[in-house]
């Protein structure tokens, strides 16, 4: 079974499991949604282990090229569009960044849909299938979003998974504050869109091409090397152009600033939800995009800056706010947030494999987290507010470790996987040397502070102290295995996954970055011993914010530094009024111009025309019936005046 | 043409048929009786006919004769259909006059 | 002679269709209607058309208007009343049936008549080269008016018969 053949089936799986269970899972018992939901997803990652095992060895021609224009891993199943020159063939592009982003949507995926057979067993029958076919739509969508191998494709997964995203946010619909969020989640995803779509419009205005493969030959002057000379290239207007239009697509997919504001909204989904979409693979679709768009993006430098910019503010400003929030989906939706900043902020410099590196240990620590806190909302029969919550750890211990467990992941303790991704991240902007490295890496490591802060105030707040006097439940239990297990999976992997890639101490393996060498070609710079350093300070620093939040929030023996300034606990309740900017500047003009337009176009000339010209055919018509006076007589009249016209044209003619 | 040696002028005829086919337009359009203005247009038929064989005969083609029989035969098809429509009318109300009749208005 | 005959027949057929649209009782329309048929069968005489004459005599004169005789001997008034006239309906109707008349007038006037094709009289209008033309290159016609026929006759059956109240 070729490679070819496996990427389809990696595509195919998922689609013909929402297919079925869109056209009958509600109508099968509920064993057969339980197996085919969750079973797609396995039986892709399957396919995907047996891609990977045949990529495991794969290098190019020399070990700092860049593969894309081996035709090794372009493969052409059809040609969907021809039209004269213009050709856009179904190609996926199977190289290895398309193989790792597939395991960890397949791999992550998988354990949390298994999760949410478990979670969502309170729906009924429909909604229940319903609840899957949408994971499986979004699961193929975001598998033809990386496997995609020309532009045209891409937009298409692209859009897919942001109406995925609006299904399952909107997936309790008879909830409005879910519907409205949903739809702003769409709304901004479609800003991102348009984005994406004029930058593959530059793109092929300028190269003719659809595909990768095609335009990145060109752009690169058909020079497959990492280290190719390419600034300042004579195609740099176009590819600058199209770079910062990627941006925005990418900014908005994956909740950066300024189109972030629909992330903690998107909350109101179901907590798998928001495990997989918006912690562990739509978010980090933006992160993929720079990734796979890297030969332009080497080329167009200023809008290389740029990712790396906003990333870097993104995070610090994500991380400062989620001090404050009281529900822990969003403190867990604004540190998302924040660590796609951290992944932005890495492809932003060039450090490509750090930043997917970070990606696969956010998907384990923040889906474990998210998972756990699900556990923890479950338990308590859905109350959400952190406050309401306290001595948890003690009642749900297995729960409680393995939130302790992510909480140290993401904040970046060793020996788990957070620190060594967060750490190379940081390690290679340390090394970088240049201006805009050095600034992103003090706002990186601030960052990193801030994390370890507010991760302690969400952990010590929930699970330690006394039982808070508003409890709903007394004695809540444990989650059933099928939760439980997905978690338990998901805290091993956050241990021991670092140890794949232990860079950031400058010694040991580094088999991500070998493997993604081949797609986004190796680190361009050294890395020097003082990013190690660096690193090891900022982790010390950060635990101890962690443990100092002991202090602050549960034995109350420091004064919080915002009862000191409540107006900066008002500007980051209020989430740096970004909301409020938005709704004057953009929802309230839009509703008076679509008011206006309604009131002062729609009515009078629209319908008017309409309406008018029914009221002018009426009225004709009246006027004429006046002629059928219902006279016999009046008629013959009218039949011999006929005549003597005739008659008289006939003389007139002869004459 | 010759008759017995005397000379009729086809005009003639036509002229004749001219003034029967106008006093049946008059009576048409003047009389009341539904029955009566069936029977005028009979006359104005009937000065058509007329005029069919005075051409028949000036060309001396049998055509206009063989025409004039199918004129009297689809007159009497239609004298037959509008006296039973009339009949079923009578059948419901006394027409008098044809304005009374005058249901198909606007 | 022939032209004596004529002015008798044209007289009698002008009187006869004043009669029509003179009287006032439906009968005597229907009689004067008569007159003006047999004038015109005379007329049909003088134009070598026996045949023709002897089918308005019969079928026409004959069965039609004894038809309307039925139909007035039993459904109709006995004599038509002055009432309201329609309005501008008499004027206009003798302007515009003056202007026919005036018209017909101009068209025939200009006509240049020749003498008549040589025909061959003896032949001309019998039965015989009637039936000739009639069951030979005009059969079609002949067939269809028949079917006119049937069809006329089964609709005034249908549309006279005296309907059942639902009621």
């Amino acid at each position: 079974m070729g490679a070819s053949q496996l990427a389809l089936l990696v595509l195919l799986f998922p689609a013909a499991g929402a297919i079925l269970l869109a056209g009958r899972g509600w109508r099968l018992p509920r064993i057969v949604t339980q197996i085919v939901g969750p079973g797609v997803v396995w039986a892709s990652f399957v396919c995907v282990v047996a891609l990977l095992w045949g990529h495991l060895n794969d290098r190019c021609a020399a070990p700092n090229d860049i593969c894309y224009l081996s035709s090794n891993y372009d493969f052409t199943y059809w040609t969907w569009i021809q039209s004269g020159t213009f050709q856009v063939p179904f190609n996926l592009l199977v190289d290895n960044l398309a193989v790792f982003m597939c395991l960890v949507i397949t791999g992550v995926g998988g354990l949390i849909v298994t999760y949410s057979v478990g979670y969502m067993a309170h729906e009924d029958g429909p909604s229940y299938a319903r609840f899957f076919t949408y994971m499986d739509i979004f699961i193929f969508s975001m598998l033809l979003l990386v496997l995609a191998g020309n532009f045209i494709f891409l937009i298409v997964g692209w859009a897919l998974v942001g109406l995925s995203s609006y299904l399952l946010i909107g997936f309790w619909y008879q909830r409005r504050s879910a519907v409205a969020a949903a739809r702003k989640a769409f709304v901004m995803n479609v800003i991102g869109d348009a984005g994406m779509i004029l930058a593959a419009f530059v793109l092929f205005f300028t190269y003719h091409q659809t595909t990768y493969v095609g335009i990145f030959a060109i752009a690169t002057n058909w020079c497959p090397s990492a280290f190719c000379d390419k600034a300042f290239h004579s195609d740099s207007f176009p590819l600058e152009l199209a770079a910062f239009l990627l941006l925005v697509g990418a900014v908005a997919k994956s909740a950066q600033i300024p189109l972030h504001t629909w992330l903690p909204d998107a909350m109101e989904g179901p907590t798998p939800v928001s495990a997989l979409i918006h912690a562990a693979t739509m978010v980090t679709a933006g992160v993929y995009l720079v990734g796979r768009m890297a030969p332009i993006y080497d080329i167009a430098v200023y809008a290389h800056g740029a990712v790396a910019i906003v990333g870097a503010v993104t995070a610090l400003f994500a991380a400062t706010i989620a001090i404050v929030q009281t529900d822990i989906k969003r403190v867990l939706a604004y540190s998302t947030m924040s660590q796609i900043g951290y992944m932005f902020l890495a492809v932003g410099i060039g450090a490509y494999s750090a930043g997917f590196f970070h990606l696969l240990a956010h998907a384990f620590f923040k889906a474990l987290l998210f998972m756990a806190a699900g556990n923890v909302i479950h338990a308590m029969h859905d109350e959400q507010d952190m406050r309401k919550y306290g001595g948890l750890f003690r009642q749900l211990p297995r729960t409680g470790g393995a939130f302790l467990i992510g909480s140290l992941a993401l904040v970046g303790v060793i020996p788990l996987v957070g620190f060594f991704s967060k750490e190379q991240i940081l390690g290679a902007a340390f090394s970088k040397g240049d201006p805009l490295a050095l600034g992103v890496w003090v706002i990186g490591a601030a960052t990193a502070l801030i994390t370890g802060f507010y991760t302690g105030r969400m952990w010590w707040i929930s699970f330690a102290g006394k039982p808070s006097p508003e409890r709903p439940v007394e004695h809540p239990h444990e989650a059933p295995p099928v939760m439980l297990v997905p978690v338990l999976i998901l805290a091993a992997l956050s241990v021991v996954g670092g140890f794949i890639q232990t860079r950031a101490l400058g010694i040991g393996p580094s088999v991500v970055s070998d493997f993604l060498a081949s797609a986004v070609g190796p680190l361009r710079w050294e890395e020097n011993a003082g990013a190690v350093v660096v690193g090891l300070i900022t982790m010390i620093l950060s635990t101890l914010l962690f443990f100092a939040a002991y202090r602050f929030y549960v034995e109350r023996t420091w004064k919080t530094w915002s009862a000191n300034a409540p107006w900066a606990q008002r500007l980051l309740e209020r989430k740096y009024y970004f909301d409020e900017i938005y709704d004057a500047a953009v929802v309230r003009p839009m509703d008076a111009i679509a008011n206006w337009g309604a009131r002062d176009i729609e009515g009078p000339v629209l319908d008017g025309a309409v309406v008018g010209t029914g009221n002018a055919a009426v009225a004709a018509a009246r006027s004429l019936s006046l002629t059928q006076s219902g006279y016999f007589r009046n008629y013959v009249l009218v039949f011999v005046g006929g005549a003597v016209v005739a008659a008289v044209l006939l003389l007139l003619r002869t004459a | 043409m010759t008759l017995g040696g005397s000379h009729l002028d086809a005009s003639w005829f036509l002229i004749l048929s001219a003034i029967l086919f106008t006093l049946g337009a008059v009576g048409v359009l003047v009389r009341r009786n539904p029955l009566v203005i069936l029977i005028c247009i009979e006359l104005m038929l009937n000065a058509v006919n007329l005029t069919l064989v005075t051409f028949s005969r000036q060309l001396g083609n049998l055509e206009g004769q063989l025409f004039t029989l199918m004129s009297i035969t689809v007159a009497a098809a239609e004298a037959v259909v509008g006296l039973a429509i009339l009949v079923d009318i009578f059948h419901t109300r006394d027409v008098e006059d044809v304005d009374e009749l005058s249901e198909m208005k606007g | 002679m022939a032209i004596a005959v004529f002015i008798i027949a044209a007289l009698m057929a002008i009187a006869g269709a004043v009669g029509v649209i003179s009287f006032r009782e439906p009968i005597r329309s229907v009689l004067s209607l008569v007159v003006v048929m047999i004038a015109l069968g005379i007329l049909f005489l003088l134009l070598s058309a026996q045949f023709v004459f002897v089918a308005q005599i019969i079928v026409y004169a004959g069965a039609v208007m004894v038809l309307f005789l039925f139909v007035i001997a039993l459904f109709g008034p006995a004599r038509e009343f002055a009432r309201a006239n329609l309005r501008f309906q008499s004027w206009l109707s003798a302007v515009f049936v003056f202007a026919l008349l005036v018209l017909i007038w101009m068209m025939l006037a200009g006509v240049q008549y020749r003498q008549p094709d040589k025909t061959d009289l003896s032949t001309f209008g019998t039965v015989q080269s009637i039936a000739v033309g009639l069951f030979t290159t005009y059969l079609y016609p002949f067939e269809l008016t028949s079917l006119l026929l049937l069809v006329a006759a089964i609709g005034a059956i249908y549309l006279s018969r005296k309907k059942v109240d639902d009621k």
